[in-house]
């Protein structure tokens, strides 16, 4: 459903993607925007969402044109370039990544001569044109990615790793819980034997390991959507094949189910496969056996409909979890981030493919909307999995929220993640502390 | 103060001769004794240059470049008889943005009250060629002029830059912006040329408030740096522009538009067309007419 206008929008504009530049380690962004765009989109994409903290080169240390009248005029090509020098000089960073606001980009700034100053004399640069009109920060993402693939990464045509690969999967900050999440991927590719380009966050080895990514046997795209033109993108330049697995695998079934899939593709040693699964298995359910006295002790408690309201890959990741693994069941499914037309089928075939009787997944932006979705529901929720905006129709239909998705301002996360193996017992704290701590 | 000054914009296509005309406008009003300012809106800059030997003045956007704040004051030179020159000015071409210079110069203009403390009877906006985008549609805003007139030939390019214009006004006519008075006809020698000017003026509601013909007297002026006005004051020319001066003085009631759509454009300059060649095709086996 589209509105007019779009109250309590669930992303942020294309130059908030600012922060995929933040999430590579040893990397800072230059925001080529007015003074409110970088501050703005650092408030909520950050601060108010998990309070993940700006980390080495975000938030305030984040260099910014703060283009005035003045720069809309004249264009703001000189101040870039005095910006560039001065953060050059000042800050200790291995690639700064220039990311283009609304001004710059609709006042035809010549920002790929100014950056190309820079990148001529060797000086780690690029530059992404990432205008709030192009879209919002999924879209921003994939254009940073490839804009450090062709300026910094370039060419290659060495010798091939095929036990390494790329994962392209959550959106930094804008998923509440990438880092825990993104760590837990790498370890469980890793404990299949591959190694592991992570590229963002604290698992990431940084600018040096963006450099290995044409080495790579191949690329994993592991979102329903994000990063599949990144993947499309390499396979043109570098010839790289890549793997698409659009479920997030969240426990023990969709886990080992990804990781065999991965494995055949791979080609890596199916024993070592299965041994890692054996191993995750037995921990994870040791776990699940003694929640189970729990989960049978309460059962009068525990809620059994659910509704998701997040971004397609994460509302996706948990139905499936919970409908398949938990037993709950799906009566509301909403997709927030406004995934591109081409990729909509796509979503909407992940859904049908989780469980023949679960409802049609909606495309909604509107938080106005979202609410009187959940409101009107024929059949009502009793767990919301959304965001704190949910907060207020949750308190009037009396249902449970767990906070899974931007924004989320009444959780504050550190390493905590929701997939694969060891996700999937915090998500189940998480649920189930909700549900208890309902009645207290 | 008090009294209600009369502001003007003048559009048309470029090289059409909005300048020319306009600084002749401004000459003839200012030998007329009324106080004057035109404004130029385009970054070019040399709308007020015959106004001032030829010379070009410090615009607001170079003055605006060098310091953050700028007295309006130090921006307006005085030109022949009297009238005051501003040049809005812009970017270095193919960088930043010329539609907001002219709106920033604008407004720098309204804030400091310069109109109301010059005292000023008419303020000319001499603007850049068609209404490309938001910002030279600005003098078209309300607030700022009440009238609208278009320079145009009977040139199908500068009819259809008309158009466009129109097209403009009577979007920002609804709320509260500048209407048409009307279209100076320019360069209008040829009785032919007169009809396909005052047949746009027919289809599209609004009437021709001057025949300029073209004059080798504007040519020489230019070259002295001058207006006709100034340079040739006897001139049969110089009473066209006073005649158009003195129709712009007087002028109260200005109207909304009907623009034609595109294809009724295209179909009435192909009518134009055929209507032509006939007429170039009857003078062919007749007596030449020299078009």
């Amino acid at each position: 459903m589209k509105s007019e206008s779009i109250c309590r929008v669930r992303y942020g504009c294309a130059v908030g993607a600012m922060h995929s530049a933040v999430a590579i380690p040893g990397t800072i962004p230059i925001a080529d925007c007015g003074p409110g765009c970088a501050d703005k989109q650092y408030a909520g994409l950050v601060f108010y969402n998990g309070f993940q903290g700006s980390g080495y080169g975000g938030g305030a240390s984040l260099p910014s044109v703060n283009s005035t009248e003045k720069e809309v005029v004249f264009g703001g090509n000189e101040r870039l370039r005095e910006l560039i020098q001065a953060s050059l000089k000042v800050m200790k960073a291995d690639l700064f990544v220039v990311t283009t606001g609304c001004i710059s980009d609709i006042v035809g700034d010549d920002v790929e001569s100014v950056v190309g100053e820079f990148q001529a004399r060797g000086a780690p640069v690029v530059y992404a044109e990432t205008g709030g009109f192009k879209g919002n920060n999924f879209i921003g993402h994939e254009a940073i990615a490839k804009a450090i693939v062709d300026q910094h990464v370039g060419d290659y045509a060495g010798p091939r790793d095929e036990g390494l690969v790329n994962v392209w999967t959550e959106l930094p900050y804008q998923n509440t819980f990438w880092r825990g999440d993104l760590q837990e991927i790498k370890r469980i590719l890793e404990g299949i034997g591959l190694r592991v380009n992570i590229l963002f966050g604290h698992g990431s080895g940084g600018v040096e390991e963006w450099k290995t990514i044409p080495r790579a046997g191949f690329n994993l795209v592991l979102h329903s959507w994000l990063g599949l033109s990144i993947a499309e993108h390499l396979r043109e330049k570098y010839g790289q094949p890549y793997l698409h697995v659009p479920m997030i695998p969240i426990g023990s079934i969709e886990t080992g189910g990804f990781l065999r899939k991965v494995a055949a593709y791979a080609k890596t040693d199916p024993e070592r496969a299965e041994a890692f699964i054996r191993e995750e298995e037995r921990d994870y359910y040791r776990y699940l056996e003694e929640f189970s006295e729990f989960y049978a002790e309460y059962f009068f408690g525990v809620p059994s409909k659910l509704a998701v309201v997040s971004d397609s890959a994460y509302a996706a990741a948990i139905t499936n979890f919970a409908s398949n693994q938990l037993g709950l069941i799906p009566v509301k499914i909403i997709a927030t981030e406004d995934p591109p037309e081409e990729h909509r089928e796509g979503i909407r075939g992940l859904f049908r493919g989780i469980s023949p009787d679960i409802p049609e997944v909606q495309f909604i932006e509107d938080g106005f909307v979202i609410e009187e979705e959940i409101r009107n529901s024929p059949r009502r929720p009793a767990i919301i999995f959304g965001t704190t905006w949910e907060r207020d129709v949750a308190k009037e239909i009396r249902a449970g929220i767990v906070e899974v998705s931007f924004p989320a301002s009444y959780e504050v996360v550190l390493s905590r993640g929701y997939v694969g193996y060891r996700g999937a017992l915090s998500l189940i704290e998480k649920i189930f502390t909700a549900t208890i701590s309902a009645s207290a | 103060m008090g009294k209600k000054i009369k502001q003007i914009a003048i559009y048309g296509k470029g090289g059409i001769g909005k300048s020319t005309t306009t600084s002749n406008l401004s000459a003839a009003l200012g030998e007329a004794g009324y106080r004057v300012m035109q404004f130029g809106c385009d970054p070019k800059s040399d709308s007020t240059n015959t106004l001032r030997g030829g010379t070009y003045i410090p615009t607001v956007l170079d003055t605006l470049r060098e310091k953050t704040k700028v007295d309006a004051h130090e921006v307006v030179h005085e030109g022949f008889a009297g009238v005051y020159c501003v040049e809005a000015g812009g970017p270095a071409p193919g960088v930043g943005c010329a539609g907001r210079g002219i709106i920033t110069a604008v407004q720098l203009f309204r804030q400091q009250r310069v109109f109301e403390e010059l005292d000023l009877d008419i303020i000319l906006y001499d603007v850049l060629g068609d209404v490309v985008c938001g910002g030279f549609a600005v003098p078209v805003r309300e607030g700022i002029a009440q009238h609208v007139f278009t320079v145009s030939s009977s040139d199908f390019m500068s009819i259809y830059a008309s158009n466009n214009l129109f097209k403009g006004i009577s979007g920002y006519s609804k709320s509260g912006g500048a209407l048409l008075g009307g279209v100076i006809a320019n360069s209008i020698n040829q009785d032919y040329s007169r009809r396909v000017v005052d047949d746009f003026v027919a289809r599209t509601k609004t009437r021709v408030v001057e025949y300029v013909p073209r004059s080798v007297t504007v040519t020489q002026s230019e070259l002295q740096g001058k207006t006709v006005i100034e340079a040739a004051p006897d001139s049969a020319q110089a009473d066209v522009y006073r005649s158009l001066a003195k129709k712009i003085a007087a002028h109260e009631e200005s109207a909304v538009p009907s623009p034609m759509d595109v294809t009724e454009l295209r179909e009435w300059a192909g009518e134009w067309g055929r209507r032509l060649l006939e007429i170039e095709r009857r003078a062919g086996s007749g007596n030449a007419i020299g078009v």
